[in-house]
C-alpha cells in the first residue's frame, strides 16, 4: 500500500482528481500511519474507526477525501470531547462546532481527536489528563502547546492538516516547534461555535499544515460569519487561494519588530534564520523597515491576568450537575461541587481558576483587570498605527526551538512566557501565521511570524506561499 | 512586595468551588504572589495611560428557538429523572 505520508492537500487532490487513488486508499494509508507510529507520538486521543468516519462526510466537496485531525476541544457530533481532561472523561459532543460541520460539508474526513494541553491550558502538551505528546523531531522534546496533538499528527506526517485553538499561541507556538505552518485568523473570522471556552475574548480555531496554500485551503471552508457564533464578523467565504501566485505583492512594506527580535533570552540561532528569511524577503523585493512596538514587553502580563479571568468564568459550568464527570457518594451539593471539580480538573487547571478568581475578586479587580484591559487597548492601537505605514510585520514565534520535557517543572511562570511573542495578537484580534524558517544546530525547527492588520489573512497567505517557492524549510521532514 | 496569606487562599479556593488539600495551599500562596508581579507590570504602564477600556458593543438576534430537542441534552447528564437534574440534598442536615 502507497502511503501518502507527508503528501500536501494539494498533491492528493490531484491524486484523486486523476483517480489515481480513492478516498478510502488515502483513508487507510492516514489510518495505517497512526496505528504504526502514533504510540510513539501520542498525537491522538482517539483515532476513529474507518467507515464511520466515511459516513460522516459528504461525499463531494473541495476536500473530498483528505483526511485531517480535530484538537479534542472542538465539538464533532456523536464523537467523544474531553479537552484532555479527565472531568469530561466520558462526555461525547450532541452536536457539531460550525467550522466541523463545514468541514465535513466540504468532503473531509475527520479521522480522530487530536491530544491537548488540558483544556487548552499549557505551552508544551504536558497537562494533557491522559499521556503527552512527543515532538517527532525529536521525542525527548515537547511538540509545544496548548495544540500538541494536532501539530505533532501533520509534522509527523499522518495527515495533512489539522485544526487547533489558539488562545495566546496554542497554534503558532506548537507549529512553529514542529516545523509546520500555524494561523491563527483575525479574531471572528473563524466561528468558536462549538469550541470549548477558555478565553472567549481571545479564543481563536487555527490551521495547521504543510503548506500556505493548503492552509488556504482549510481556511476557504472554515472561515466565514456564523449567526451561532455573536462574535463572529460578518464576513463573506473566500477562495484564499486565488491570491497565491508565487509572487509577493507589489511593494510589500515590511516591517520587523526589533524589540521582540532582539529581546533578552532569544536564542542566537533563532534569530540568525529570521534575519535570514528578512534578508530573503528583502531579495524578494520587499521593503524592509525596523521599527519597536514598546506596548510588547507588557502584552504577556496583561494576557495572563485576562485570560485567567475569562478561564474562571468559563470552568465554573464544570460542576457535575448537567455533563461531565459527577464525584459519587457527595451528601449535599456543595460537598458534590467542591469534589468533582477538585478531583476532575488537573493541577494547571484549578491554578488558573483560582488565579483568575483572584484578580476578579473585590479589591483586586481595578489593579489587575482593568489596567490589563488598558494594556489591551494600547497594544492594539500599536498595531492599527504600525499598520498605518505597513503591510506586514516579521517577528519571532518562540524565543528557542522546542524544550524538554520537564524543562520548566520547577518554573511555572517561566513556561508562561512561550506566550511572549503570541499572545500581544490574541490580545488585538489580529491575524498571524507562524511558518518554518530554519533548523537549530541540534536538528530542531525555527518559526517566525507573519503578522498583518485585521482580516488580512490573503496577504499573509501570499507572503509565506512565495517565500516557500524560494526556500526549503516547509518540506522538511522528521526521520521518524 | 505584597504577600498572600494561607486565608486569602482558603477564601478563593472557596469562590472557585474547589476542594484544597493542606499540601496544595503552599504551592498556591508562591503562584498567586508569582501573579502579584504581573500586575505590578500592567499597573506601572497602565498608571501613564487615559486610555478607556475597550467598549464592547451587543450582538442582537431574534429571540427564537433554535433547538426543541432536550432530550439530546438532558441524556448526558450524570444523574436525571425524566426532564430534571438530580443533584445531592441542598439544604445541609443540622
Amino acid at each position: 500500500m502507497e502511503s501518502f505520508a507527508f503528501a500536501t492537500i494539494k498533491e492528493l487532490k490531484t491524486l484523486l482528481a486523476n483517480k489515481e487513488v480513492t478516498p478510502e486508499e488515502v483513508l487507510s494509508a492516514s489510518l495505517a500511519r497512526f496505528k504504526e507510529q502514533d504510540p510513539q507520538i501520542g498525537a491522538a486521543l482517539e483515532v476513529f474507526e474507518k467507515q464511520s468516519i466515511i459516513e460522516a462526510s459528504e461525499h463531494s466537496g473541495a476536500l473530498y477525501g483528505i483526511p485531517g485531525l480535530i484538537k479534542d476541544n472542538i465539538s464533532q457530533q456523536n464523537r467523544g470531547l474531553t479537552c484532555a481532561s479527565k472531568i469530561l472523561a466520558d462526555f461525547n459532543s450532541p452536536y457539531d462546532a460550525t467550522a466541523v460541520a463545514r468541514l465535513k460539508q466540504a468532503g473531509a474526513y475527520l479521522v480522530g481527536r487530536a491530544n491537548m494541553d488540558e483544556f487548552a491550558m499549557g505551552s508544551s502538551g504536558e497537562t494533557s489528563a491522559y499521556f503527552p505528546t512527543k515532538n517527532p523531531w525529536n521525542t525527548a522534546c515537547v511538540p509545544g502547546g496548548s495544540s500538541s496533538g494536532s501539530a505533532a499528527a501533520v509534522a509527523a506526517g499522518f495527515v495533512p492538516w489539522a485544526l487547533g485553538s489558539d488562545t495566546g499561541g496554542s497554534v503558532r507556538q506548537p507549529a512553529a516547534f514542529c516545523g509546520i505552518l500555524g494561523l491563527k485568523p483575525t479574531y471572528g473570522l473563524v466561528s468558536r461555535y462549538g469550541l470549548v471556552a477558555y478565553g472567549s475574548s481571545l479564543d481563536q480555531i487555527g490551521i495547521f499544515a504543510r503548506t500556505a496554500y493548503d492552509t488556504a485551503l482549510v481556511l476557504s471552508t472554515i472561515a466565514g460569519n456564523d449567526p451561532h457564533d455573536s462574535s463572529s464578523l460578518p464576513e463573506k467565504p473566500k477562495e484564499y487561494i486565488r491570491a497565491l501566485d508565487g509572487k509577493l505583492p507589489e511593494g510589500l512594506r515590511i516591517g520587523v519588530v526589533d524589540n521582540a527580535l532582539h529581546a533578552e533570552g532569544m536564542d542566537p540561532e533563532v534569530v540568525q534564520a529570521i534575519e535570514q528569511a528578512i534578508a530573503q524577503y528583502e531579495k524578494m523585493g520587499a521593503k524592509i523597515t525596523r521599527i519597536q512596538l514598546p506596548t510588547l514587553d507588557y502584552t504577556a502580563a496583561a494576557y495572563f491576568i485576562i485570560s485567567r479571568a475569562e478561564a474562571a468564568s468559563n470552568l465554573a459550568r464544570f460542576d457535575g450537575v448537567r455533563y461531565g464527570m459527577r464525584t459519587p457518594d457527595a451528601q449535599t451539593l456543595r460537598e458534590m461541587y467542591f469534589k468533582t471539580r477538585h478531583d476532575g480538573f488537573g493541577a494547571e487547571v484549578k491554578a488558573r481558576i483560582m488565579v483568575g478568581n483572584y484578580v476578579l475578586s473585590a479589591g483586586h479587580a481595578d489593579a489587575f483587570y482593568s489596567n490589563a484591559k488598558k494594556v489591551q487597548r494600547l497594544i492594539r492601537r500599536e498595531f492599527i498605527e504600525a499598520f498605518a505605514d505597513l503591510d506586514m510585520l516579521i517577528m519571532p514565534t518562540h524565543p528557542a526551538p522546542a524544550f524538554t520535557f520537564g524543562a520548566y517543572k520547577d518554573d511555572k511562570l517561566k513556561m508562561d512566557l512561550q506566550d511572549y511573542f503570541t499572545c500581544a495578537m490574541n490580545l488585538s484580534g489580529n491575524p498571524a501565521l507562524s511558518i518554518p524558517c530554519g533548523m537549530s544546530s541540534t536538528k530542531m525547527p525555527i518559526g517566525m511570524q507573519l503578522v498583518g492588520p485585521h482580516l488580512s489573512e490573503e496577504r499573509l497567505l501570499q507572503a509565506a506561499h512565495a517565500f516557500e517557492q524560494v526556500t526549503d524549510w516547509h518540506t522538511m521532514k522528521p526521520g521518524i | 512586595m505584597t504577600k498572600i496569606t494561607k486565608e486569602e487562599i482558603l477564601k478563593i479556593a472557596n469562590m472557585s468551588h474547589l476542594d484544597i488539600k493542606e499540601e496544595e495551599i503552599a504551592p498556591m500562596m508562591k503562584q498567586l504572589e508569582g501573579v502579584l508581579t504581573y500586575a505590578e507590570r500592567v499597573s506601572q504602564i497602565a498608571a501613564e495611560t487615559e486610555e478607556a477600556v475597550v467598549k464592547n458593543t451587543n450582538v442582537f438576534r431574534e429571540d427564537v428557538a433554535l433547538h426543541s430537542d432536550a432530550e439530546r441534552i438532558l441524556e448526558r447528564a450524570p444523574e436525571r429523572e425524566e426532564s430534571f437534574y438530580v443533584v445531592p440534598a441542598i439544604i445541609e442536615d443540622k
